[in-house]
């Protein structure tokens, strides 16, 4: 009853290298997203502090619930098949695929920072006046390293939440993990044994990525032991 | 009603939002099943997390792991393709939807109610077994009302990410929401393009989430133990 055919997947050297080739896609997407993600969602979380203007605040709240509210596949396919027609321009489909990855992960990233920034005692920001740092200073020396520190895990396990979702990219075409292994089962017909290595490989990147983030949290963030 | 909606939005745009709001009965049938399914579950495997016994603790664990740790993806690609392949077995869509949902749900949820089960502080425990209470009793009728308080939010929030996360259904062939907005905006008529269907069927799953998201925030100020 248990027949599990697992050499069906590595006899063919063309099944091997469209896994290598997808994880290669999957993780350069997804830390592409994560970095300029992270950016994005810093300015949105910025955006709502209490010293902007409120059309600003109110323009970053409206867009993050937004973002938050609906499915990553219907903003992919806004961005990959909607935009376009909008503003008549034509882009490769990893560019869109990009595009909608950073604007899903901005929003997810500003609501962790947002909780970190208002995380930081308001003594750091008045001590930091009184030392008359300018309010720059004050936001990307003082607010913000001790923000990052304190939502570090949270935004770990965010990121991971979401990198487990960038398999829907392979819905238009983009060629990472989940789209190769669509491939292959198409080839050879063993669906059950080639999802099960495609979630390890993605347990596996997860892993990775753990790894790198816990590696940043124990180098980065070491002034914070000397509280 | 009909003829209301037809009335604002000329007879193309009023059946099309009718189509899509007739698949919106599906998406909410199969995140209420995973709802209140996986909640079950996770019920389950959050009193196994907690318990005396260390092999019931160890399998709750390898449980809420292995489901948290498989994307959602891969368990519709596994239930939905890979099961019938291996098996030779007919699995209609829905099922292996409403158990792939069951079971990222379910993982989810106890992980939420462990954690809100551990914020409450162990002197409760002590406190019901100087009493004389056992495990069952001390759990129901002392920590367990107590976490619930704390993990009320995070629930309601949760449901928000089950029907996001219904609308990957449609990628084993479940007729929902998506597949119906897919299926228009695929079908190259005019008045159907992309950039109509697609922002009206985010506005559908919007109406869905943001009353839920609105709903957990506003549950978290009232129901945070101060």
């Amino acid at each position: 009853m248990f027949d599990f055919r697992f050499y069906e997947i590595w006899r063919e050297s063309d099944f091997i290298d469209r896994l290598i080739n997808g994880v290669w896609i999957s993780v350069e997407l997804s830390t592409a997203g994560g970095v300029f993600g992270l950016i994005m969602g810093l300015a949105l979380a910025a955006a709502q502090s209490s010293v902007s203007p409120s059309v600003l605040r109110y323009a970053s709240i409206s867009y993050i619930e937004g973002i938050r509210n609906t499915p990553f596949i219907v903003q992919l396919f806004f961005v990959t098949f909607g935009l376009p027609l909008i503003f008549n321009y034509r882009w490769p489909f990893e560019a869109s695929a990009l595009l909608a990855i950073v604007l899903n992960f901005s929003a997810y990233f500003a609501e962790v920072l947002r909780a970190g920034i208002e995380s930081v005692h308001r003594g750091q920001i008045e001590a930091a006046q009184s030392l008359c740092l300018t309010r720059r200073q004050t936001f990307f020396d003082i607010v913000l390293p001790q923000a990052f520190a304190n939502v570090w895990p949270s935004l770990t396990s965010q990121f991971v939440f979401l990198f487990l979702t960038t398999g829907l990219i392979s819905e238009i075409g983009v060629e990472d993990l989940t789209w190769s292994g669509r491939y292959i089962a198409d080839r050879n017909f063993r669906d059950f044994e080639v999802f099960i290595v495609l979630t390890l490989l993605y347990v596996l990147i997860v892993f990775g990525y753990k790894a790198i983030f816990s590696l940043v949290q124990r180098y980065a963030f070491r002034w914070r032991v000397a509280r | 009603m009909t003829e209301l909606i037809q009335l604002l939005l000329g007879e193309f745009h009023a059946k099309m939002l009718l189509v899509l709001l007739s698949a919106t009965q599906w998406t909410i049938y199969l995140s209420l099943t995973a709802f209140i399914g996986g909640g079950l579950i996770g019920l389950i495997f959050t009193v196994l997390k907690i318990s005396p016994i260390g092999w019931l603790r160890r399998l709750a664990t390898a449980y809420i792991w292995l489901f948290q740790s498989i994307p959602l993806l891969m368990l519709l690609f596994l239930t939905g393709l890979g099961i019938p392949a291996f098996f030779k077995i007919d699995v209609p869509a829905w099922l292996a939807a409403t158990v792939s949902l069951t079971l990222f749900t379910s993982a989810y949820m106890s992980e939420v109610w462990r954690g809100a089960l551990e914020s409450v502080p162990k002197g409760q425990w002590e406190g019901g077994r100087a009493l004389g209470l056992g495990f069952n009793w001390i759990l129901y009728s002392i920590v367990a009302p107590q976490a619930l308080r704390i993990s009320t939010p995070p629930t309601v929030g949760f449901m928000v990410q089950v029907i996001k996360g219904t609308s990957m259904a449609y990628i084993i062939d479940y007729n929902d929401l998506m597949r119906w907005g897919k299926k228009i905006a695929n079908s190259q008529l005019d008045g159907a393009e992309p950039y109509i269907v697609y922002p009206v069927v985010a506005l559908i799953y919007f109406g869905l989430c943001f009353p839920l998201s609105q709903w957990s925030k506003s549950l978290e100020k009232t129901m945070s133990p101060k």
